[in-house]
């Protein structure tokens, strides 16, 4: 009886935006006499700070401090349309609706500042709340006073709105094939995962996660890493403990409370090591691509991978509970070979169960 | 100062953390009514009797509803999309799991409320039950629906299809033909916020509801389908959740509470247990993968056969959509020229699956990548170079035709194995993501690189 070591990984991708497109964002911008931005987006915060990026990008896209812009997503009379904060698609689509809005108004503020400077517009740069001359920072209007003279001298509200959307991709029902790029983007993981099993009792203990994203540009860092830390312990219970049938595919013993369901917990939270890399998108705001969804993906392969690496058994159905662990390693199970053909789990496949050898899932192709 | 890239606050991060955000349940408008339900207590049966009329008379109850209250009592969340609705709000004759909602009461507490759902008088006549998947398509299986026990609106087919290239030529090439079944479980989004909503009736007709959707546009649509009244009668405040992970796409309690709210006339409630939000609330789906790999013996993936099996509970939902994102992801980060996939969503007697965090592909990176380290132990290949060996480069194309702009399995992979100290061979140390030529060209992927040249 003793503890064994081990080490798998996974490398993954996964799409930014609803499968097959079709999923508009708006949003709509407004100045205050004052210059301070109100942007009024649809997307909704579940936590994972989609407010925060959002202010972010307008900031940039407009040239204004940060704690110039407020946000508001509260309600449906005042928001425009977004489809919904699923799909990876808020930092992507929804943020690409805030930017195009903010560009929009700063097209607006350039103009009229254009007036008052009596400089062509395209002479004009933007920075830090400051209208100024290119070249000569010296001719300058603040944004402040910029939004003042549209108000009370041309009469003018300065504000822009805008949508993003891809439009939808038809599928090729007979191929599965399509024409045009079904998603907004893609990103990429990768994740290491070091463990330790008892041989005797069947326990897996993840030691350490090491997370490798590419999130094409990550607007606000801090918040990268909580979607990557917040995913690592998603996926560990995934990998490890959680199962809303656990006698599946029975229904009985389902837990109804957080006592009877085994979620994760901050015992079980390894040591995280987190990289983000930045390949940038071709067209996400400011080069960013995705990571909500995908950061759950890649630790019950890397898992599953790290049990085969310390004791030599595959466990193939999720989550890989002790009882699971024993069971691979008294069987020790090998593969079965037929000529060419390396078969494992036929135990558990389609044929194994279904009385008629599974006649209506195969054989698709007449 | 430069907001993109900065490490700012959390816009609404104190809020959070010293408890003023404002959630649903914190909401108060004056005296509400609040709503319970009468919920299946068999997986599969036929209602026999349904009679709301002594429950209707107690005292504190302003409302109930049943399906005969509910003007479009069928409405599929993706009919926009082409998937019919086959799902009732309210059950209509019989119930195809254990808690669907059959009927709902508004009263003064919860108590009284739950004291008149125990009130209704409902009998049933039980059905036999359906729960392994692998078994839906048996001449015996239990029926679920009276088309069948899949999904069977992709175009003319019954299942979501793949195919691409010649998957028989890259099985007879192959050195070895790597098997393997993958068995992702359900589980819960497990949202601290349980599923909540407030209705309020205004003077002007109009109703405001204070949801705690993840996507109010959304919801605020599949509202107005069920009621039939125009975009401009509801008003949505939200976008604050205390947590949603998918399971807030789905519009649990919003339409219920407005129902409700017309038929009282007063503000409504329903906030769902624990309990519920566990056992009736919608779950990540199971799903059942058979993955079959044609490799080289030097670690090259010619071709991939897949048959997957996804368990959508009694109803659609978004399955179909989930499904049809799982077939367009399922070579994962690689490039594999020939593909045969067939998915089905199968219905079993179970609470209806749902969206969750990384839907249809959760299941599917879990399969591969599983099965790829089953490849590198069988042919005796490091699994490290495998992956990066066949890694997606720029202008590969995906399962379902799409050449990649800006893929990163190379760079990714390569950087992560660098940070644990993995050591690698010169010729995957030096790799990029730049398009295949030379040795990573091999005849299995001239073909590709060549339509693709074609097409672009």
């Amino acid at each position: 009886m003793a503890k064994h070591r081990g080490r798998g990984f996974a490398t993954i991708e996964y799409p930014t935006g609803m499968n097959q497109n079709g999923d508009p964002s708006q949003a709509w911008i407004k100045l205050k006499p004052d210059g301070r931005v109100d942007v009024f987006s649809g997307t909704v915060d579940i936590g994972q700070g989609s407010k925060t990026v959002h202010t972010q990008i307008v900031a940039d896209a407009l040239g204004v401090p940060y704690d110039w812009v407020t946000m508001d997503n509260t309600n449906t009379d005042s928001s425009a349309v977004c489809t919904g904060t699923f799909a990876s698609r808020g930092t992507f689509i929804g943020g690409n609706a805030v930017r195009l809005a903010a560009e929009r108004v700063r097209e607006r503020i350039l103009d009229i500042a254009s007036r008052e400077l009596e400089i062509d517009a395209a002479d004009l740069e933007i920075n830090d709340g400051e209208v100024t001359a290119k070249g000569s920072p010296q001719k300058k209007i603040n944004v402040a006073d910029v939004a003042g003279a549209a108000t009370y001298n041309y009469g003018e509200l300065i504000s822009g709105s805008s949508t993003a959307l891809k439009p939808f991709a038809d599928v090729n029902d007979e191929t599965g094939q399509v024409e045009i790029e079904p998603h907004s983007a893609i990103s990429y993981a990768a994740c290491v995962a070091d463990i330790e099993v008892d041989d005797e009792t069947g326990e897996v203990v993840v030691l350490k996660m090491v997370q490798v994203y590419d999130v094409g540009r990550a607007i606000n860092p801090t918040l990268v890493e909580g979607q990557i830390e917040g995913g690592a312990i998603m996926g560990l219970g995934l990998g490890l403990l959680e199962n809303s049938y656990p006698e599946y595919p029975s229904v009985d013993n389902r837990g109804g409370e957080f006592g009877a369901y085994l979620g994760p917990s901050l015992q079980d939270l390894p040591e995280l090591d987190n990289v983000i890399l930045e390949n940038p998108s071709v067209d996400g705001p400011f080069g960013a691509k995705a990571i909500g969804e995908m950061a759950n993906n890649a630790q019950p392969p890397a898992i599953a991978n790290a049990i085969h690496d310390a004791i030599g058994v595959w466990v193939t159905e999720m989550p890989a509970t002790p009882e699971r662990v024993l069971a691979a390693i008294q069987e020790q199970r090998e593969p079965r070979r037929e000529g060419k053909r390396v078969i494992f789990d036929d135990k558990i496949s389609v044929r194994a169960f279904s009385s008629n050898d599974g006649a209506g899932f195969f054989n698709t192709d007449g | 100062m430069k907001a993109v890239g900065a490490r700012l606050p959390r816009y609404d991060g104190v809020g959070h953390v010293t408890g003023r955000t404002q959630y649903v349940d914190d909401v108060r408008v004056g005296r509400v009514l609040w709503a319970k339900a009468l919920r299946s207590p068999h997986d599969h049966a036929a209602i026999t009797k349904l009679d709301t009329s002594k429950a209707e008379s107690m005292k504190g109850v302003h409302a109930i509803i049943t399906s005969a209250d509910v003007p479009r009592n069928v409405y599929g969340h993706l009919e926009g999309l082409g998937v019919p609705g086959d799902e009732p709000l309210l059950a209509d004759g019989e119930v195809r799991y254990k808690g669907q909602p059959i009927a709902v009461v508004a009263a003064e507490s919860e108590e009284a409320a739950m004291a008149a759902v125990d009130a209704i008088e409902v009998a049933y006549e039980p059905r036999p039950a359906l729960f392994d998947i692998r078994t839906a398509l048996d001449p015996d299986a239990p029926q679920i629906h009276p088309w069948g026990n899949v999904y069977p609106h992709y175009g003319p087919y019954n299942h979501r299809r793949v195919r691409k290239g010649d998957v028989d030529a890259a099985f007879d090439k192959a050195d070895f033909i790597v098997e393997g079944v993958y068995r992702p479980q359900a589980i819960e989004q497990m949202p601290m916020e349980t599923q909540v909503a407030l209705c309020v009736p205004e003077a002007n007709g109009r109703l405001t509801i204070y949801s705690c959707t993840q996507a109010m546009y959304f919801s605020m649509g599949v509202v107005a389908a069920h009621l039939e009244v125009p975009l401009n009668k509801l008003k949505f405040i939200g976008g604050t959740v205390g947590g949603g992970f998918g399971g807030k796409v789905d519009t649990a309690t919003d339409t219920i509470c407005a129902l409700l709210a017309l038929k009282s006339r007063k503000a409504v409630k329903w906030r769902w247990t624990r309990e519920e939000e566990f056992l009736v609330s919608s779950t990540r789906a199971a799903w059942h993968i058979e993955l079959a790999d044609a490799v080289t013996k030097d670690g090259w993936i010619l071709g991939r056969r897949t048959l997957t099996l996804h368990d959508s509970g009694a109803y659609a939902r978004f399955s179909p959509y989930g499904l049809t994102k799982h077939a367009f992801h399922h070579s994962g980060a690689y490039t594999i020229p020939n593909l045969h996939f067939d998915g089905f969503v199968a219905f079993t007697n179970r609470v209806p699956s749902t969206a969750m965090r990384g839907f249809g592909v959760t299941s599917v990176s879990f399969a591969t990548e599983t099965h790829l380290n089953r490849i590198a132990s069988v042919i005796g290949v490091d699994p490290w170079e495998l992956r990066l060996k066949n890694a997606n480069r720029i202008g590969d194309t995906t399962g379902n035709g799409v050449a990649l702009q800006d893929p990163s399995t190379v760079a990714v992979t390569l950087a992560a194995a660098d940070r644990v100290g993995i050591e690698l061979g010169a010729e995957y140390r030096q790799m990029d993501s730049e398009p295949r030529t030379g040795a990573l060209l091999p005849e299995h992927l001239v073909a590709q690189q060549r339509l693709n040249a074609e097409a672009h």
